[in-house]
């Protein structure tokens, strides 16, 4: 018996991006120095529970400060890459979008964590890491970005089915966030920090993102 | 204008048993007491399914089957909590359950501080609940140190928002559900649902007991 010709290809794919922002790794430092400072007072002090984790206003994009300006032009930069490469607009068409993004910054400290959530009214989110505490050989998911599965389809298994490989295995993705990369994925996506189990703390910092085309099509508010 | 006669119901909705067991501190002690003298590797689960971790201790899915009274006592009030909820969400009737074998996997766990579980769902199972041994101290400051997280299964419905579906009414949110188990207290939900445990941020223990059922 001869073996079936087969063609297989994933349908329903989610699309994950890494970038490298070959400019950002050299404002780390400024960035790591600023960020910390611009935590309030109090929680910069504190050490018990509500200390564990930050985050800022979404108005990172408005701060002058030229570091952030330049991560700001970089991140979203990379956004653009990410969403270009899967798009079927023509590079002419692409590039006439107008992109509206919001940012801000998490601080996570040891035993610390960004609980689940996914973001409306916005097409892509953007986490970028400034700077992050050494692995961690007791729990290998310290401080990972953890993608949530959501297919339910997967509530029967065979032991063939359970098997599958990228891109078809079904449950969590994650990624582990190295200063100067950039995770690129859908804002819809529901994931998390896991939680810190790591001396240092970990900071990033996050766009979510939309494009506007030029008819000036309406957008809900974000 | 608000226009008179129109009818709203919820649809797809997912069930959620809810039950408590009365007078339940001995019981509890009595489990407390027997699972801390087995937290030991001789009944740590040998195939965890996810990254294990130092802070939450999790058994063997074979508690049911533990002769102790204490154990069979809970045997006995979680899976008829997990019957009458089938009961009560299907069309089947007592003497149709009566003929079905109810199988179940059915483990504990122990968190100490900073213990949690990733979100997970349980496939090859139709009813999931959770029981409340020790709920653990709570802590002011951090409001969802252990809760039981139960997530909407309407992935990306809630990606459009605007002014008129940002305020649902609970039971059509789209939001997770954060459950702050009593001690003595069950939930049974859909093993479809994705669910974790936040976490712990108390000085003392969590503990809870588990089981996915499936009926053949």
């Amino acid at each position: 018996m001869s073996a079936p010709a087969v063609h297989v290809v994933p349908i329903f794919a989610t699309p994950f991006g890494v970038v490298t922002l070959p400019e950002a790794v050299t404002l780390n430092s400024a960035l790591d120095t600023l960020l910390s400072e611009r935590a309030p007072p109090q929680w910069r002090a504190a050490r018990g529970p509500g200390a564990l984790m930050f985050r800022s206003r979404e108005d990172l994009g408005d701060w002058p400060e030229e570091p952030v300006r330049r991560l700001m032009s970089e991140m979203l930069a990379g956004v653009s890459a990410v969403a270009a490469s899967i798009s079927e607009l023509s590079e002419q068409d692409f590039a006439a979008l107008r992109m509206d993004a919001r940012a801000w910054f998490t601080l996570v400290r040891p035993d610390g964590c960004v609980p689940a959530k996914s973001y409306a009214n916005s097409s892509w989110l953007a986490v970028y890491c400034v700077s992050a505490p050494e692995p961690s050989s007791a729990r290998v998911d310290s401080g990972v970005l953890r993608l949530y599965e959501s297919r339910l389809g997967t509530m029967f298994q065979d032991p063939a089915g359970s098997a599958s490989k990228l891109p078809y295995r079904s449950g969590h993705c994650t990624w582990r966030p190295v200063p100067g990369e950039m995770a690129v994925f859908p804002a819809a996506l529901t994931h998390e920090i896991a939680l810190v189990r790591a001396s240092g703390a970990l900071i990033l910092v996050n766009a979510r993102v939309r494009f506007v085309g030029s008819g000036g099509a309406w957008m809900p508010p974000w | 204008m608000v226009m008179p006669g129109l009818t709203l119901q919820g649809v797809f909705g997912v069930p959620l048993g809810t039950a408590r067991l009365a007078e339940c501190q001995r019981l509890n002690g009595e489990l407390e007491a027997l699972f801390l003298a087995r937290e030991d590797d001789e009944h740590r689960n040998p195939m965890p399914s996810h990254i294990p971790q130092a802070e939450t201790f999790e058994s063997r899915f074979n508690l049911f089957r533990w002769p102790e009274p204490c154990v069979q006592e809970l045997r006995k009030f979680v899976l008829d909590s997990v019957v009458t909820t089938v009961l009560q969400a299907t069309k089947l009737l007592p003497a149709d359950l009566a003929r079905l074998t109810l199988h179940n996997h059915t483990w504990f766990h122990i968190s100490r501080q900073v213990g949690s579980f990733v979100a997970h769902n349980h496939p090859m199972a139709s009813w999931s609940a959770v029981y409340c041994v020790r709920a653990g101290e709570p802590v002011p400051a951090e409001p969802e140190s252990g809760v039981l997280r139960l997530f909407d299964p309407r992935y990306g419905a809630g990606a459009y928002r605007d002014a008129a579906n940002s305020q649902l009414h609970p039971a059509f949110a789209l939001t997770p559900l954060d459950l702050r188990l009593n001690e003595g207290q069950v939930v049974v939900f859909p093993s479809y649902l994705f669910h974790e445990v936040t976490p712990f941020y108390g000085r003392d223990i969590r503990i809870t007991v588990a089981t996915n059922c499936w009926f053949a």
